[in-house]
């Protein structure tokens, strides 16, 4: 028996609209691309050749020859940092794959950027992923070698900087294995990364850990020591203790992580897949022509559920209630979720059904999808006195609450209040992907713009100043700026810089990776919520 | 007349094999013997029953006369059929057959023993009038006169007993002649307990041409025409066919007379083979023939007989033992087409026809027979099957295989199809060089002197598939693999083969051949949709590169990529446990490839680790040719304990080659010995600086998986890069 029955599309993928709208999309697709590009050698060819010089892959090659033989690789936040002054990528490389059959988590610094020194986003981007880590109790690999903090900007790291180590121990405090494989110095801060983990394996002649390097001690205790006395790879191994396994070369550290990963007999603790994971009748590749490349344009969410749902298949809950929320049943790759997508703005109907609809899932400890397309609630005096902030509390109150995994997909706009109502990235879902369409702000810029002039017109009023021609130019030429300034901090690539996305991916991959994130997350428990807050009836 | 019903079959291989089918088809029951290696051999299976006659060597079974004559009466046998080799020319045996009461399948025992001495046979055939070059008998051992006239240089001492180019000396100037008559003498002596030796003219650039012919008790003889065996390595047949398309209707008749005027000279009874050397003059044409020996048994190669008269030679030989009449006359023989044998043998050409033995993995032989009756396939004699043992102690023959056409370019171009699409795997075989010879233009000129593979050493040393067709089942054997891996994994296992959403290299893979060739291939397969994963059905567009990947240089930039780009579609892959059936598109042509996967010995050491599966071998085999290759393992082994130590032995072999001793001092990547194992041959290397504490295995020692081969200590001298940034 299978859940709900198949969604019959009506898109028209023949049409000149689709192909012009498929277009702009890839146009858009073609920008996160060309950025993706840069990431693998952000440290640019002279450092890529001096850390091949020493004999070193990159970590990138770390991880292709450290995983399973074709399974798939989902790199995360790997545009962390776009648009601010830290490289794109931030300098460390996270991800999801497969090593000896188990589902891991894995990460590396990238030694070419400034000697795989953190900068503020790459302890951003690291915390993120120690919370998917743990969340999702995924097994953690740590490729690492970096001098440490970034010094000259000790002021934006230090103090956070700690959160790292408290995460790796906490995530042994909770059964997570934690492997590290020291490649070269993990000097000072970085010491700890090893020190800190389950497991540490050591690649001789490269990998080194101190708290101080020979310039140090000689500043501090005026010892005069070389590098592998003071803690060499071969020295961690037969004397301190600090290194479990003690590598030939690179490729032996990798293989002592396999080796590793093999003994822990590792079983997730979720359900597995339960429905037939046929594909969808629709084919993944048309999602990018099912979203609209202008996010002021609507498009039909469950198009969108057409070509993501195991089968196709929907069952749709609420049909001709609240229906600018679309809710209801199908499966992805095998597992159960509950679906939530939004045709428009969110009204009291709306909250209050996906509120109910929230807390079935939880009742049957089935996984949440949010699919992104919202401006936000309904505003105005009707809407006001149909209790939509009471109805829309409720709607918080349940994303808040809720305890299965949730997953968002930004398949649109989430604009203001209905990216809280959504479950947006402050309500801590698992793991949020974004199509590069998305558009992300507290509202649309020109709502944003539109309303700063008239709070300026109001002003204005209120000062009893008239408003001349001159004036008048200077209020449309700063309603314009603030337009486009909005515009620029609402994208995808701004958004994802920020963190605040997992990453942005292409509209056919999503089947794929939300297959992985969810599948990921069944490395834990899934259970739903017993409690929640107060609600206002 | 004496009826048989049940017939004991003295024999093993592909021989007894194919001497039961008869007798199945004539409704008489066999039995059979077999040696304790050959206790579960096809042979054993195609007979009724059967019985042990002993151990391991032919001595201790298949050439115990006593042992299987008492399993014939024991087991209610009429009749005893010898085969060939064995005791099938040996008189004594035949005489003790008879005595007991026994049929005989073959002739008389003084016919066996007249026909056996070389030297009678050729007094004989000279007496018949048989065409030949005349012979100088000696007198003893030793040799010190003149050659007479009619023996010119260069000449051929020869034994008179025995064969197989035992006790035979080519002698060039006549100073020589003393010594090797004496040393012919002496090896012959030793090795058949004859040291009767002859000279006759050596006949260069001969071909080796001989008729086969089949008397009943009653004086009536046939002849079945000739076939020609010139191809021949170590003086051992290995492809022949009739007719012989090399000799002139004139000598054609003059050997078929003459080995009929034999025959019928001494009431020849069974199948015989009566052998000539035919020379080439001057002018090309058929030069001097020489009479050799004649063969008082069924031949090898018979089936190319067979063949082109569609007679059953060993439904004959059944007839006249038991008493019967020829059932034809010799103008009731008539000539169809042309018919050509290979022999399919267990041995390395390249490497001087060395013998390989072991257990065979695949045995398949292309285009075979399929059973129709419309003979739209080749004819394969064998004993062999999956999982046979081939043991040093029998003969190397794995197979014979028969392909009969119209022309004789039609048959030989049926027979290299075959070749190619044959695939033996788990030993070394000569279906290369078979496939090679088949197509070879002096081949099918018949330009075929028995120095043909010697005057041809490419042929010998053919190795298969190369070029694109090696590409293409490069790339079919790793894309069955990937199928075989992603099949399994259940982690991810529905997203898009090696997905990636930021992608830095394709799937890197270094895959050795099972004849040593090393090669690197890169993939990436583009548009895997859940629906080409799932079901195999939708076409998935791969990209290719073949070679080595860039790797770094000294200065730490990539080497450039010449790599060879290949565009690959799968159009049709259906997998199952470990076959899979590909149709691939590689550059725009489209081939069908079978593959089979042999599970690596072990799971359980660092080299082959689950999931990865380095030492996968996975045969391919198509229209075009077949290979073996083995996945290299992505991570090299090292010692466990982590510590110095030294790399340890991935797969269990055998030592060949130790290149290193205690003491040496030894750089990254020196080779320090090699191990031969599944046929390959795998350099074991050092990892680092270090010095050889100990060698811990010889040349010819078997080593296992997991054992340490050099104990290393790793130099201590090397600096610690500086990592500064």
């Amino acid at each position: 028996m299978t859940i709900g029955t198949a969604l019959r599309s009506r898109l028209d993928t023949r049409s000149d609209d689709y192909h012009a709208n498929v277009a702009a999309m890839e146009e858009l697709w073609a920008e996160v691309e060309s950025e993706l590009a840069k990431v693998p050698s952000i440290g640019g060819q002279r450092y890529v050749d001096r850390h091949r010089r020493r004999g070193k892959m990159l970590v990138r090659e770390r991880v292709e020859a450290l995983v399973d033989p074709h399974s798939p690789f989902l790199e995360l936040s790997p545009l962390a940092a776009w648009g601010t002054q830290d490289p794109i990528g931030a300098g460390m490389m996270c991800g999801i794959g497969v090593v000896e059959g188990v589902e891991v988590a894995i990460t590396g610094s990238d030694m070419t950027y400034r000697g795989g020194a953190a900068n503020p986003t790459t302890w951003a981007k690291g915390h993120r992923f120690y919370e998917i880590v743990r969340e999702n109790r995924l097994p953690l690999i740590v490729l690492n070698e970096s001098a440490g903090a970034d010094l000259p900007r000790q002021a934006d790291l230090f103090i956070r900087g700690g959160q790292s180590f408290r995460d790796l121990t906490q995530l042994s405090k909770l059964g997570v294995p934690s492997i590290t494989v020291a490649f070269g110095p993990n000097t000072a801060g970085g010491a700890y990364t090893p020190g800190m983990s389950d497991y540490t394996v050591f690649v001789r002649e490269r990998g080194t850990a101190y708290l101080g390097g020979p310039p140090l001690v000689k500043m501090a205790i005026d010892e005069i020591v070389d590098e592998e006395t003071l803690g060499g790879a071969e020295m961690h191994s037969t004397t301190s203790g600090l290194s479990d396994y003690l590598a030939e070369d690179e490729m032996d550290g990798l293989r002592h992580v396999r080796a590793i990963i093999r003994h822990l007999r590792w079983n997730k603790l979720g359900p597995g897949p339960s429905e037939p994971n046929d594909p969808p009748l629709y084919d993944p590749a048309e999602l990018i022509g099912c979203a609209q490349a202008d996010v002021r344009i609507p498009f039909e969410m469950r198009e969108v559920y057409a070509r993501l749902l195991d089968g196709s298949r929907f069952e749709e809950f609420k049909a001709r209630y609240g229906d600018k929320m679309v809710c209801g049943w199908g499966s992805i790759h095998g597992f159960p979720v509950g679906m939530l997508g939004n045709n428009g703005i969110l009204f009291s109907e709306e909250a209050t059904k996906a509120a109910q609809f929230i807390q079935l899932c939880n009742k049957r400890d089935i996984p949440l999808v949010f699919c992104h397309n919202i401006t936000g609630f309904m505003v105005g005096s009707k809407a006001e006195q149909g209790g939509i902030i009471r109805n829309g509390a409720k709607l918080i109150n349940a994303v808040s609450n809720s305890a299965v995994p949730h997953f968002n997909l930004m398949v649109g706009a989430s604009y203001g209040a209905g990216n809280y109502g959504m479950a947006g990235k402050a309500y801590n879902p698992r793991f949020i992907f974004s199509w590069p369409n998305h558009r992300i702000a507290v509202m649309g810029p020109k709502q944003l713009a539109g309303v700063m002039d008239i709070i300026a017109r109001n002003a204005a009023a209120g000062r009893g100043i008239e408003i001349d021609d001159e004036m008048e130019a200077q209020l449309q030429e700063q309603a314009a700026a603030l337009e486009g300034q909005i515009e620029t901090e609402s994208t995808a690539l701004f958004s994802t810089g920020r963190l605040w996305d997992d990453g942005i991916i292409h509209p056919a991959d999503s089947r794929t990776v939300l297959g992985m994130a969810i599948s990921a997350a069944h490395s834990n428990v899934v259970a739903g919520a017993t409690e929640y807050g107060v609600w206002r009836h | 007349m004496s009826e048989i019903t049940t017939l004991l079959i003295a024999n093993r291989g592909e021989i007894a094999v194919r001497i039961a089918r008869t007798a199945r088809r004539l409704g008489i029951s066999t039995v059979g013997v077999y040696s304790e290696p050959d206790v579960n051999a096809l042979h054993v299976d195609s007979v009724d029953v059967a019985v042990a006659v002993g151990g391991s060597t032919p001595a201790e079974s298949y050439l115990r006369g006593e042992a299987i004559i008492a399993a014939a009466l024991a087991n209610g046998a009429d009749a005893i059929h010898p085969g060939y080799g064995f005791l099938s020319e040996n008189a004594g045996f035949a005489r003790d057959v008879e005595a007991a009461g026994l049929v005989w399948v073959g002739p008389t025992p003084e016919q066996i023993e007249l026909l056996g001495d070389k030297v009678a046979a050729k007094r004989a055939a000279i007496d018949a009038g048989v065409p030949t070059a005349p012979m100088l008998e000696i007198d003893g051992s030793h040799f010190d006169g003149a050659l007479p006239a009619d023996m010119p240089l260069p000449v051929l001492v020869k034994a008179a007993a025995g064969g197989g180019g035992r006790g035979m000396r080519v002698v060039r100037s006549v100073d020589d002649v003393g010594d090797a008559v004496s040393a012919a003498s002496r090896e012959a002596k030793s090795a058949f307990g004859d040291g009767t030796v002859f000279i006759e003219p050596y006949l260069e650039r001969g071909r080796h041409v001989e008729v086969q012919v089949i008397g009943d008790a009653h004086g009536n003889v046939v002849h079945l025409g000739e076939r020609e065996c010139s191809i021949q390595r170590r003086n051992q047949k290995i492809v022949e066919e009739s007719p012989s398309a090399g000799i002139s209707e004139h000598t054609r008749d003059a050997l078929c007379a003459g080995a009929l005027a034999l025959a019928e000279r001494v009431g020849y009874r069974g199948a015989g083979t009566i052998e000539f050397l035919v020379g080439t003059a001057a002018d090309g044409s058929d030069g001097t023939i020489n009479f050799l020996e004649v063969n008082t048994r069924l031949q090898v190669e018979h089936p190319v007989t067979e063949a082109v008269t569609g007679l059953d030679l060993v439904e004959l030989q059944l007839g006249v033992a038991a008493g019967e009449r020829l059932p034809i006359a010799q103008s009731d023989v008539q000539f169809s087409g042309h018919a050509i044998e290979v022999r399919v043998v267990a041995e390395d050409p390249a490497a001087g026809w060395l013998p390989s033995t072991g257990t065979v993995g695949q045995f398949f032989i292309g285009d075979a027979e399929t059973g129709s009756g419309r003979g739209d396939g080749v004819r394969v004699d064998t004993g062999f099957r999956d999982g046979a043992i081939v043991s040093p102690d029998y003969d190397s023959l794995l197979a014979k295989v028969i392909s009969h056409a119209g022309t004789r370019r039609a048959a030989a171009l049926t027979l290299a199809r075959s070749m190619r699409g044959s695939q033996i795997t788990g030993l070394r075989t000569n279906l290369d060089s078979l496939a090679e010879i088949l197509v070879e233009p002096d081949y099918l000129a018949a330009a075929t002197p028995t120095a043909y593979l010697d005057e041809h050493p490419h042929v010998v040393a053919a190795h298969g598939p190369s070029g694109a067709d090696e590409v293409a089942l490069l790339v079919a054997a790793a894309l069955a693999d990937e199928g075989w891996q992603r099949r399994s994994s259940g982690s991810f296992g529905f997203a898009p083969t090696g997905w990636r959403n930021l992608r830095t290299t394709g799937q890197r893979q270094v895959w050795a051949s099972a004849r040593g060739l090393e090669r690197h291939i890169e993939f990436h397969v583009r548009n895997d949709s859940e629906q080409a994963s799932r079901e195999g059905s939708a076409i998935v567009d791969v990209d290719v590169a073949v070679g080595p990947w860039p790797m770094p240089l000294d200065d730490g930039t990539l080497s450039d990529d010449e790599r060879e780009r290949v565009a690959v579609r799968i159009l049709e892959r259906e997998i199952s446990d470990t076959a899979a059936r590909l149709a691939i598109e590689v550059d725009g042509r489209r081939l069908r490839v079978d593959a089979d996967r042999v599970d690596a010995p072990t799971d359980d050491i660092d080299v082959v680790v689950g999931g990865q599966v380095g030492g996968q071998t996975i045969h391919v085999r198509s229209a075009v040719g077949a290979m073996s290759w083995t996945l290299m393992p992505r991570f090299e082994s090292h010692h466990g304990d982590g510590d110095g130590g030294g790399p340890v032995c991935p797969l269990p072999g055998t030592v060949i080659a130790v290149h290193v001793a205690a003491g040496d001092r030894v750089a990254d990547g020196d080779v320090l010995m090699v191990v031969e194992a599944m046929k390959m041959e795998h350099k074991i290397t050092a990892s680092g600086e270090s010095v050889v504490t100990e060698v811990r295995f010889a040349v010819g020692d078997r080593v296992d998986t997991g054992d340490l081969l050099v104990a290393l200590e790793h130099d201590g001298s090397n600096q610690v890069e500086d990592e500064s940034a």
